[in-house]
Protein backbone atom coordinates (compact mmCIF):
# COMPACT_ATOMS: atom_id res chain seq x y z
CA UNK A 1 0.00 0.00 0.00
CA UNK A 2 2.99 2.31 0.10
CA UNK A 3 2.61 2.89 -3.62
CA UNK A 4 -0.89 4.07 -3.02
CA UNK A 5 0.27 6.85 -0.71
CA UNK A 6 3.09 7.75 -3.05
CA UNK A 7 1.20 7.91 -6.31
CA UNK A 8 -2.32 8.34 -5.24
CA UNK A 9 -2.28 11.16 -2.72
CA UNK A 10 -5.49 13.08 -3.48
CA UNK A 11 -4.68 16.67 -4.21
CA UNK A 12 -6.44 19.71 -2.81
CA UNK A 13 -8.80 21.19 -5.40
CA UNK A 14 -6.72 24.34 -5.81
CA UNK A 15 -3.35 22.57 -6.16
CA UNK A 16 -1.51 23.48 -9.37
CA UNK A 17 -1.71 20.72 -12.02
CA UNK A 18 1.46 18.79 -12.60
CA UNK A 19 2.38 17.99 -16.16
CA UNK A 20 1.27 14.84 -17.96
CA UNK A 21 4.92 13.84 -18.22
CA UNK A 22 5.27 13.81 -14.44
CA UNK A 23 2.24 11.52 -14.13
CA UNK A 24 3.47 9.27 -16.94
CA UNK A 25 6.69 8.61 -15.05
CA UNK A 26 4.81 8.09 -11.79
CA UNK A 27 2.79 5.42 -13.60
CA UNK A 28 5.96 3.76 -14.87
CA UNK A 29 7.42 3.83 -11.36
CA UNK A 30 4.29 2.19 -9.95
CA UNK A 31 4.80 -0.60 -12.50
CA UNK A 32 8.33 -1.15 -11.26
CA UNK A 33 7.05 -1.80 -7.75
CA UNK A 34 4.35 -4.22 -8.87
CA UNK A 35 4.35 -7.97 -8.13
CA UNK A 36 1.99 -8.35 -11.10
CA UNK A 37 4.85 -7.07 -13.25
CA UNK A 38 7.22 -9.77 -11.98
CA UNK A 39 4.80 -12.58 -12.90
CA UNK A 40 4.18 -10.88 -16.26
CA UNK A 41 7.89 -10.65 -17.09
CA UNK A 42 8.49 -14.26 -16.00
CA UNK A 43 5.80 -15.24 -18.50
CA UNK A 44 7.53 -13.33 -21.32
CA UNK A 45 10.93 -14.81 -20.46
CA UNK A 46 9.25 -18.19 -20.92
CA UNK A 47 7.66 -16.98 -24.17
CA UNK A 48 11.10 -15.97 -25.45
CA UNK A 49 12.45 -19.42 -24.63
CA UNK A 50 9.44 -21.12 -26.21
CA UNK A 51 9.67 -19.33 -29.56
CA UNK A 52 13.33 -20.25 -29.87
CA UNK A 53 12.49 -23.89 -29.18
CA UNK A 54 9.66 -23.85 -31.73
CA UNK A 55 11.62 -21.94 -34.37
CA UNK A 56 9.35 -18.88 -34.48
CA UNK A 57 11.31 -15.78 -35.61
CA UNK A 58 12.27 -13.42 -32.76
CA UNK A 59 11.30 -10.30 -34.73
CA UNK A 60 7.76 -11.58 -35.31
CA UNK A 61 7.48 -12.55 -31.63
CA UNK A 62 8.58 -9.05 -30.52
CA UNK A 63 6.16 -7.51 -33.01
CA UNK A 64 3.40 -9.65 -31.48
CA UNK A 65 4.24 -8.36 -28.00
CA UNK A 66 3.93 -4.76 -29.24
CA UNK A 67 0.90 -4.99 -31.54
CA UNK A 68 -1.07 -7.90 -30.05
CA UNK A 69 -0.11 -7.38 -26.39
CA UNK A 70 -1.95 -10.37 -25.04
CA UNK A 71 0.15 -13.38 -24.08
CA UNK A 72 -2.69 -15.93 -24.46
CA UNK A 73 -3.33 -14.70 -28.01
CA UNK A 74 0.41 -14.74 -28.75
CA UNK A 75 0.58 -18.29 -27.46
CA UNK A 76 -2.25 -19.30 -29.80
CA UNK A 77 -0.35 -17.77 -32.74
CA UNK A 78 2.94 -19.45 -31.89
CA UNK A 79 1.30 -22.76 -30.96
CA UNK A 80 -0.77 -22.70 -34.14
CA UNK A 81 2.34 -21.91 -36.18
CA UNK A 82 4.15 -24.88 -34.62
CA UNK A 83 1.22 -27.25 -35.19
CA UNK A 84 0.70 -26.03 -38.76
CA UNK A 85 -2.88 -24.85 -38.13
CA UNK A 86 -4.36 -22.81 -41.02
CA UNK A 87 -4.23 -19.03 -40.50
CA UNK A 88 -8.05 -18.54 -40.42
CA UNK A 89 -8.31 -21.13 -37.63
CA UNK A 90 -5.61 -19.31 -35.65
CA UNK A 91 -7.34 -15.96 -36.24
CA UNK A 92 -10.65 -17.38 -35.02
CA UNK A 93 -9.01 -18.86 -31.92
CA UNK A 94 -7.25 -15.54 -31.20
CA UNK A 95 -10.51 -13.63 -31.69
CA UNK A 96 -12.33 -15.90 -29.27
CA UNK A 97 -9.59 -15.51 -26.68
CA UNK A 98 -9.56 -11.72 -27.13
CA UNK A 99 -13.29 -11.17 -26.75
CA UNK A 100 -12.51 -10.90 -23.05
CA UNK A 101 -10.92 -7.50 -23.75
CA UNK A 102 -14.34 -6.12 -24.53
CA UNK A 103 -15.63 -6.14 -20.94
CA UNK A 104 -12.13 -5.42 -19.59
CA UNK A 105 -11.65 -2.29 -21.71
CA UNK A 106 -15.27 -1.22 -21.33
CA UNK A 107 -14.95 -1.40 -17.55
CA UNK A 108 -11.65 0.43 -17.22
CA UNK A 109 -12.04 3.17 -19.84
CA UNK A 110 -14.56 5.25 -17.87
CA UNK A 111 -12.09 5.12 -14.97
CA UNK A 112 -8.96 6.24 -16.83
CA UNK A 113 -10.25 8.49 -19.60
CA UNK A 114 -10.27 11.68 -17.49
CA UNK A 115 -10.37 14.57 -19.97
CA UNK A 116 -8.92 12.71 -22.95
CA UNK A 117 -10.58 12.61 -26.35
CA UNK A 118 -11.75 9.63 -28.39
CA UNK A 119 -8.47 9.32 -30.31
CA UNK A 120 -6.44 9.12 -27.12
CA UNK A 121 -8.86 6.58 -25.70
CA UNK A 122 -8.62 4.34 -28.76
CA UNK A 123 -4.83 4.59 -28.55
CA UNK A 124 -4.86 3.85 -24.83
CA UNK A 125 -7.18 0.86 -25.24
CA UNK A 126 -4.42 -1.00 -27.08
CA UNK A 127 -2.35 -0.95 -23.88
CA UNK A 128 -5.09 -2.52 -21.79
CA UNK A 129 -4.18 -6.08 -20.84
CA UNK A 130 -4.93 -8.07 -17.74
CA UNK A 131 -1.78 -6.92 -15.90
CA UNK A 132 -2.33 -3.19 -16.42
CA UNK A 133 -6.03 -3.64 -15.73
CA UNK A 134 -5.44 -5.28 -12.34
CA UNK A 135 -2.94 -2.63 -11.25
CA UNK A 136 -4.95 0.32 -12.57
CA UNK A 137 -8.07 -0.69 -10.70
CA UNK A 138 -5.96 -0.61 -7.55
CA UNK A 139 -3.97 2.57 -8.18
CA UNK A 140 -6.00 4.91 -10.41
CA UNK A 141 -9.18 5.70 -8.42
CA UNK A 142 -7.55 8.11 -5.92
CA UNK A 143 -5.88 10.16 -8.69
CA UNK A 144 -7.24 13.50 -9.94
CA UNK A 145 -9.02 13.17 -13.31
CA UNK A 146 -6.34 14.95 -15.39
CA UNK A 147 -3.62 12.64 -14.06
CA UNK A 148 -5.30 9.31 -14.81
CA UNK A 149 -4.64 8.87 -18.52
CA UNK A 150 -0.92 9.76 -18.36
CA UNK A 151 -0.51 7.60 -15.24
CA UNK A 152 -2.17 4.64 -16.98
CA UNK A 153 -0.05 5.10 -20.11
CA UNK A 154 3.13 5.22 -18.01
CA UNK A 155 2.19 2.07 -16.13
CA UNK A 156 1.06 0.07 -19.16
CA UNK A 157 3.99 1.18 -21.33
CA UNK A 158 6.38 0.07 -18.62
CA UNK A 159 4.70 -3.35 -18.68
CA UNK A 160 4.69 -3.56 -22.49
CA UNK A 161 8.29 -2.50 -23.15
CA UNK A 162 9.51 -4.50 -20.15
CA UNK A 163 7.82 -7.51 -21.77
CA UNK A 164 9.58 -6.81 -25.08
CA UNK A 165 12.90 -6.74 -23.24
CA UNK A 166 12.20 -9.93 -21.28
CA UNK A 167 11.11 -11.75 -24.46
CA UNK A 168 14.60 -11.02 -25.83
CA UNK A 169 16.19 -12.11 -22.54
CA UNK A 170 14.31 -15.43 -22.67
CA UNK A 171 15.27 -15.95 -26.31
CA UNK A 172 18.96 -15.28 -25.63
CA UNK A 173 18.97 -17.37 -22.45
CA UNK A 174 17.51 -20.34 -24.32
CA UNK A 175 20.58 -20.31 -26.57
CA UNK A 176 23.17 -20.20 -23.80
CA UNK A 177 21.71 -22.18 -20.91
CA UNK A 178 22.62 -25.81 -20.23
CA UNK A 179 20.06 -28.13 -21.81
CA UNK A 180 18.10 -28.94 -18.62
CA UNK A 181 17.69 -25.26 -17.71
CA UNK A 182 16.67 -24.44 -21.27
CA UNK A 183 13.98 -27.14 -21.00
CA UNK A 184 12.83 -25.51 -17.76
CA UNK A 185 12.69 -22.13 -19.50
CA UNK A 186 10.46 -23.49 -22.26
CA UNK A 187 8.27 -25.14 -19.65
CA UNK A 188 7.69 -21.78 -17.89
CA UNK A 189 4.97 -20.97 -20.42
CA UNK A 190 2.64 -23.95 -19.97
CA UNK A 191 3.07 -24.12 -16.21
CA UNK A 192 2.62 -20.41 -15.49
CA UNK A 193 -0.37 -20.24 -17.84
CA UNK A 194 -2.01 -23.28 -16.37
CA UNK A 195 -1.65 -21.91 -12.83
CA UNK A 196 -2.99 -18.51 -13.88
CA UNK A 197 -5.98 -20.23 -15.47
CA UNK A 198 -6.49 -22.18 -12.24
CA UNK A 199 -6.29 -18.95 -10.22
CA UNK A 200 -8.61 -17.03 -12.54
CA UNK A 201 -11.22 -19.80 -12.71
CA UNK A 202 -14.04 -18.03 -10.93
CA UNK A 203 -16.86 -20.52 -11.19
CA UNK A 204 -17.91 -24.00 -12.24
CA UNK A 205 -18.01 -23.02 -15.94
CA UNK A 206 -14.38 -21.82 -15.89
CA UNK A 207 -13.16 -24.86 -13.99
CA UNK A 208 -15.06 -27.29 -16.24
CA UNK A 209 -13.73 -25.58 -19.39
CA UNK A 210 -10.19 -25.89 -18.03
CA UNK A 211 -10.49 -29.58 -17.11
CA UNK A 212 -12.40 -30.57 -20.28
CA UNK A 213 -9.96 -28.65 -22.48
CA UNK A 214 -6.93 -30.34 -20.92
CA UNK A 215 -8.55 -33.80 -20.96
CA UNK A 216 -9.88 -33.61 -24.50
CA UNK A 217 -6.56 -32.61 -26.07
CA UNK A 218 -4.94 -36.10 -26.14
CA UNK A 219 -8.26 -37.60 -27.34
CA UNK A 220 -8.68 -35.14 -30.21
CA UNK A 221 -4.99 -35.54 -31.10
CA UNK A 222 -5.69 -39.23 -31.89
CA UNK A 223 -7.75 -38.09 -34.86
CA UNK A 224 -5.22 -35.50 -35.97
CA UNK A 225 -6.26 -32.84 -38.42
CA UNK A 226 -5.51 -29.15 -38.47
CA UNK A 227 -8.83 -28.14 -36.93
CA UNK A 228 -8.27 -29.97 -33.63
CA UNK A 229 -7.93 -26.71 -31.67
CA UNK A 230 -11.40 -25.65 -32.77
CA UNK A 231 -12.86 -29.02 -31.82
CA UNK A 232 -11.38 -28.66 -28.36
CA UNK A 233 -12.81 -25.15 -27.99
CA UNK A 234 -16.26 -26.07 -29.28
CA UNK A 235 -16.68 -29.40 -27.47
CA UNK A 236 -14.94 -28.63 -24.17
CA UNK A 237 -16.20 -25.02 -24.03
CA UNK A 238 -19.72 -26.02 -25.00
CA UNK A 239 -19.79 -28.82 -22.44
CA UNK A 240 -18.55 -26.46 -19.71
CA UNK A 241 -21.28 -23.98 -20.61
CA UNK A 242 -23.86 -26.80 -20.45
CA UNK A 243 -22.57 -27.81 -17.00
CA UNK A 244 -23.04 -24.21 -15.87
CA UNK A 245 -26.60 -24.09 -17.17
CA UNK A 246 -27.38 -27.41 -15.51
CA UNK A 247 -26.01 -26.09 -12.20
CA UNK A 248 -28.08 -22.88 -12.46
CA UNK A 249 -31.20 -24.87 -13.31
CA UNK A 250 -30.79 -26.91 -10.14
CA UNK A 251 -30.43 -23.92 -7.82
CA UNK B 1 10.73 -14.05 -50.08
CA UNK B 2 7.41 -15.60 -50.99
CA UNK B 3 4.26 -15.98 -48.93
CA UNK B 4 5.16 -19.58 -48.29
CA UNK B 5 8.40 -18.55 -46.61
CA UNK B 6 7.82 -19.65 -43.02
CA UNK B 7 9.58 -16.57 -41.58
CA UNK B 8 7.53 -14.07 -43.57
CA UNK B 9 4.44 -16.14 -42.85
CA UNK B 10 5.09 -15.71 -39.09
CA UNK B 11 5.00 -11.90 -39.45
CA UNK B 12 1.79 -12.04 -41.49
CA UNK B 13 0.27 -14.34 -38.89
CA UNK B 14 1.05 -11.85 -36.13
CA UNK B 15 -0.51 -9.03 -38.12
CA UNK B 16 -3.61 -10.68 -39.57
CA UNK B 17 -4.36 -13.49 -37.10
CA UNK B 18 -3.05 -11.63 -34.02
CA UNK B 19 -3.37 -7.87 -34.13
CA UNK B 20 -6.67 -7.60 -36.03
CA UNK B 21 -8.79 -10.08 -34.06
CA UNK B 22 -7.45 -8.71 -30.76
CA UNK B 23 -7.60 -4.94 -31.14
CA UNK B 24 -10.99 -5.02 -32.85
CA UNK B 25 -12.43 -5.89 -29.42
CA UNK B 26 -10.39 -3.24 -27.63
CA UNK B 27 -11.53 -0.55 -30.07
CA UNK B 28 -15.13 -1.77 -30.06
CA UNK B 29 -15.16 -1.57 -26.27
CA UNK B 30 -14.09 2.09 -26.36
CA UNK B 31 -16.77 2.93 -28.93
CA UNK B 32 -19.50 1.12 -26.99
CA UNK B 33 -18.08 1.67 -23.54
CA UNK B 34 -21.41 1.78 -21.82
CA UNK B 35 -21.72 -0.86 -19.16
CA UNK B 36 -21.65 -4.36 -20.53
CA UNK B 37 -23.24 -7.15 -18.56
CA UNK B 38 -20.39 -9.51 -17.80
CA UNK B 39 -22.85 -12.28 -16.95
CA UNK B 40 -24.76 -12.27 -20.24
CA UNK B 41 -25.27 -15.76 -21.72
CA UNK B 42 -23.16 -15.07 -24.81
CA UNK B 43 -20.18 -13.89 -22.78
CA UNK B 44 -20.37 -16.92 -20.48
CA UNK B 45 -20.23 -19.23 -23.53
CA UNK B 46 -17.43 -17.24 -25.17
CA UNK B 47 -15.39 -17.27 -21.99
CA UNK B 48 -15.85 -21.04 -21.66
CA UNK B 49 -14.69 -21.60 -25.26
CA UNK B 50 -11.71 -19.27 -24.79
CA UNK B 51 -10.68 -21.03 -21.58
CA UNK B 52 -10.97 -24.45 -23.25
CA UNK B 53 -8.91 -23.25 -26.25
CA UNK B 54 -6.14 -22.01 -24.01
CA UNK B 55 -6.24 -25.21 -21.96
CA UNK B 56 -5.88 -27.11 -25.25
CA UNK B 57 -2.82 -25.09 -26.24
CA UNK B 58 -1.23 -25.68 -22.83
CA UNK B 59 -1.94 -29.41 -22.98
CA UNK B 60 -0.42 -29.59 -26.46
CA UNK B 61 2.76 -27.82 -25.30
CA UNK B 62 3.09 -30.38 -22.50
CA UNK B 63 2.03 -33.54 -24.35
CA UNK B 64 3.37 -32.88 -27.85
CA UNK B 65 6.30 -30.43 -27.61
CA UNK B 66 7.98 -29.70 -30.92
CA UNK B 67 11.45 -28.56 -29.90
CA UNK B 68 14.17 -29.78 -27.58
CA UNK B 69 11.62 -30.27 -24.80
CA UNK B 70 10.46 -33.41 -26.61
CA UNK B 71 13.65 -35.07 -25.32
CA UNK B 72 12.38 -34.85 -21.73
CA UNK B 73 10.32 -38.01 -20.97
CA UNK B 74 6.55 -37.50 -20.90
CA UNK B 75 6.21 -38.70 -17.31
CA UNK B 76 8.60 -35.99 -16.11
CA UNK B 77 6.60 -33.32 -17.94
CA UNK B 78 3.40 -34.61 -16.35
CA UNK B 79 5.05 -34.87 -12.91
CA UNK B 80 6.19 -31.24 -13.22
CA UNK B 81 2.64 -30.09 -14.01
CA UNK B 82 1.23 -32.12 -11.11
CA UNK B 83 3.88 -30.75 -8.73
CA UNK B 84 3.23 -27.19 -9.90
CA UNK B 85 -0.52 -27.50 -9.31
CA UNK B 86 0.07 -29.12 -5.91
CA UNK B 87 2.57 -26.39 -5.00
CA UNK B 88 0.07 -23.72 -5.99
CA UNK B 89 -2.66 -25.13 -3.74
CA UNK B 90 -0.37 -25.98 -0.81
CA UNK B 91 1.63 -22.72 -0.78
CA UNK B 92 -0.99 -20.00 -0.22
CA UNK B 93 -2.42 -20.32 -3.75
CA UNK B 94 0.61 -18.48 -5.08
CA UNK B 95 1.20 -18.75 -8.85
CA UNK B 96 4.87 -17.88 -8.35
CA UNK B 97 5.31 -20.66 -5.76
CA UNK B 98 3.60 -23.23 -8.00
CA UNK B 99 5.76 -22.23 -10.96
CA UNK B 100 8.94 -22.59 -8.89
CA UNK B 101 7.94 -26.07 -7.64
CA UNK B 102 7.06 -27.23 -11.17
CA UNK B 103 10.32 -25.80 -12.53
CA UNK B 104 12.38 -27.64 -9.91
CA UNK B 105 10.77 -30.93 -10.99
CA UNK B 106 11.20 -30.37 -14.75
CA UNK B 107 14.81 -29.16 -14.51
CA UNK B 108 15.74 -31.84 -11.96
CA UNK B 109 14.03 -34.49 -14.07
CA UNK B 110 15.81 -33.30 -17.22
CA UNK B 111 19.18 -33.48 -15.44
CA UNK B 112 18.56 -36.99 -14.09
CA UNK B 113 16.53 -38.77 -16.75
CA UNK B 114 17.08 -37.38 -20.23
Amino acid sequence: MTEQAENGAPQPADAPEESARVWFWRGAKAGRLSVQGIVLFAGFIGFGGLIRDIGFPLGAALLSTVIVWALPAQLLIVGGFAAGSPAPVIALAVGLSSVRFFPIVASIMPMIRGRSGLGTQLFASHFVAVSAWVESIRLVPPLPAYARMPFFLGLSNYFLWGSVATTVVGYLLAGTLPQALANGLVFLTPISFLLQLVRNARDLVDRSALVFGLGLTPVVAQFGGSLDLLWIGAIAGGAAYAVGRWQRART
Amino acid sequence: MSLTDPMLYAYLLVLVAGFLPTDVFRFAAVLFSRRLDEDSEVLILVRAIATALLAGVIARLVLFPTGDLAGVPLWIRLASIAAGVAGYFLIRRSVLAGVIVGEIVIVGGAVLFR
